[in-house]
């Protein structure tokens, strides 16, 4: 349903075209000949495993690698460089990374950061942001954390906070970089829960990097498998978990099952 | 106390307290980014491309304070674009820009003959020879470094939480770090005359680090910088006047005692430290 958008003609209507982007480095090709294109409001799974590329192409689609091949974002042909306005218009989620616990920022301070680049150069952050950020972390439940120092916030919160600030940016396309890895398993179907109900609210595309098929946000509806750099699969999440689809790509044995409208997963 | 304030009286002795606050307010500023950008490095490689340089100067017949402010400025421009560099870690970046620097150094000191002295100098530092020129100098770019934190703060807080998130949103990081590494290559030339080349290493780590124990607030964290940096330089001075101590190793002692002090006292370590140590009953 999300592909097609709320418009109808959103298929038409692409934000984003690679066409046989290449990395190559002098280990090998990190990405070798992709070719994908995303339509605006869609929520696209890049699932691989490790070593697949799909953090390469995150990098590439939001301008931190060098790369072969053609770009286009909102119809216009990019290389790694980008202009502000257009780097703007991508929000970046990282993986969790380490912060020292006496770091001097705040939980809604960190958030901020996320409206500097949009505000530009000697134009402070006033009431506004301020309350954008608020209303954000309210909806994310975490409102009473907002004073509270960033680097003592469970890894789970930290996270959010991450969400929050790439909102706040108010990107066109939000790239999330395994967003819920190294998380307990409540807490990454808190943070999932969260990642669905922000992509129906916010009128974004997201795409979604991940190694871990059986932790999926349900608006995701499109899955593109990576291994070696290489497109294996791109179409719907339900043909992509399959268990010959899913073993071949893991290379190992994975089974998968379904009872009560339920998909269960079973390996060693 | 009177002999202090006598000595107050004189020219040298002004301009010597003015470089002494302004040597610790720049170098202090400076510290709140080292720290939290945990590049301790960029200190040592910093005040040893103003030495290379000054002691390169003395060998060419250049005025060193200027030969010492070109070197660091070069090494600025190359650690950039060279800890921007995937395939190599900055540290390890700094870490052979540092000892190569101070291959460069003892090479010119050891082909200095005849004023091997004047070398020392740079060193230990010597605050009491300080030129007004050289004075002015320091003014300028201490005050450069405060426009450039005041003017940019929203920036230099997201780049001081992630440069790579900073640069996903839309912020210019990769400016505003050159312009830092930049203004850290001035501050560190244009002190080294002031607490020394070995000295000002220190001053370029302790300040932040004793801000660091007491908040979370980035604004007071650059005034408690600050004002502790301007605080161990003047203890330092006072001290090596009335008890005859070189000035530099004074001062560093002095900027010790108030990061000992800060950490014994520090809210964030008492706030955080029971958790940890809390038994399980």
């Amino acid at each position: 349903m999300k592909r097609t958008g709320a418009s109808g003609s959103a298929v038409h209507d692409p934000v984003m075209e690679l066409e046989g982007i290449t990395v190559r480095k002098s280990r090998g090709l990190l990405l070798d000949d992709v070719s994908l294109r995303v339509s605006r409001n869609e929520f696209v799974g890049i699932i691989g495993p490790n070593g697949a590329g799909k953090t390469t192409l995150l990098n590439v689609i939001a301008g931190f690698e060098r790369f072969e091949g053609a770009l286009r974002l909102f119809g216009r042909r990019e290389s790694r460089k980008r202009t502000r306005e257009t780097q703007l218009r991508i929000g970046y989620v990282p993986q969790l990374f380490p912060i020292d616990p006496a770091f001097p920022i705040l939980a809604a301070e960190a958030v901020m950061t996320g409206a500097v680049g949009r505000l530009g150069f000697f134009r402070r952050s006033g009431e506004a942001e301020r309350e954008k950020a608020m209303r954000l972390m309210e909806m994310m439940r975490m409102a009473h954390l907002a004073d509270s120092p960033l680097g003592q916030l469970s890894g789970g919160e930290r996270q959010k906070v991450s969400l929050a600030r790439a909102i706040l940016q108010e990107p066109d396309i939000l790239l999330m970089d395994e967003p819920t890895a190294n998380l307990d398993i409540a807490v990454q179907r808190e943070v999932l829960i969260l990642i669905n109900e922000l992509h129906r609210r916010e009128n974004m595309t997201f795409l979604f990097v991940t190694h871990d098929f059986t932790m999926l946000p349900a608006a995701m509806r499109r899955a593109v498998l990576l291994d070696r750099g290489r497109v294996v699969f791109d179409g719907d999440v339900s043909g992509a978990l399959s268990s010959e689809t899913l073993s071949g790509l893991f290379r190992y044995p994975i089974e998968l099952f379904e009872r009560n409208g339920r998909r269960y997963v079973s390996y060693d | 106390m009177e002999q202090l304030i006598d000595a107050l009286a004189y020219p040298p002795i002004q301009r010597a307290v003015l470089a002494c606050v302004l040597c610790g307010a720049g170098c202090s500023l400076l510290s709140v980014f080292v720290v939290l950008m945990k590049m301790p490095l960029i200190g040592v490689s910093m005040s040893h491309a103003a030495f290379a340089g000054a002691v390169l100067g003395m060998l060419i017949h250049v005025n060193p304070f200027l030969s010492g402010l070109i070197l660091c400025l070069l090494t600025a421009g190359i650690l950039g674009p060279l800890s921007d560099r995937t395939d190599i870690a900055p540290e390890n970046v700094l870490g052979i820009l540092f000892s190569f620097l101070m291959g460069v150094a003892f090479l010119g000191m050891g082909i200095l003959t005849h004023t091997k002295a004047e070398a020392l100098n740079l060193i230990w530092g010597s605050l009491l020879s300080l030129s007004g020129p050289h004075l002015a100098v320091l003014a300028a770019v201490t005050v450069l470094l405060v426009a450039f934190i005041l003017l940019f703060f929203k920036e230099i807080r997201s780049v001081l939480f992630n440069r790579r998130l900073a640069a996903a949103s839309g912020v210019p990081e990769r400016p505003i770090y050159y312009a830092l590494l930049f203004l850290t290559g001035a501050i560190v030339s244009s002190n080294l005359t002031t607490v020394g080349g070995l000295l000002i290493f220190a001053l370029l780590v302790q300040p932040g680090a004793t801000a660091l124990q007491l908040t979370y607030n980035l604004k007071h964290f650059f005034i408690i910088s600050a004002f502790s940096g301007i605080a161990a330089c003047l203890l330092g001075l006072v001290a090596s006047y009335l008890l005859d101590l070189p000035s530099g190793a004074a001062v560093v002692l002095a900027a010790t005692a108030i990061f000992a002090a800060a950490y014994v006292f520090s809210p964030k370590r008492r706030k955080a430290g029971p958790k940890k140590g809390k038994p399980v009953s």
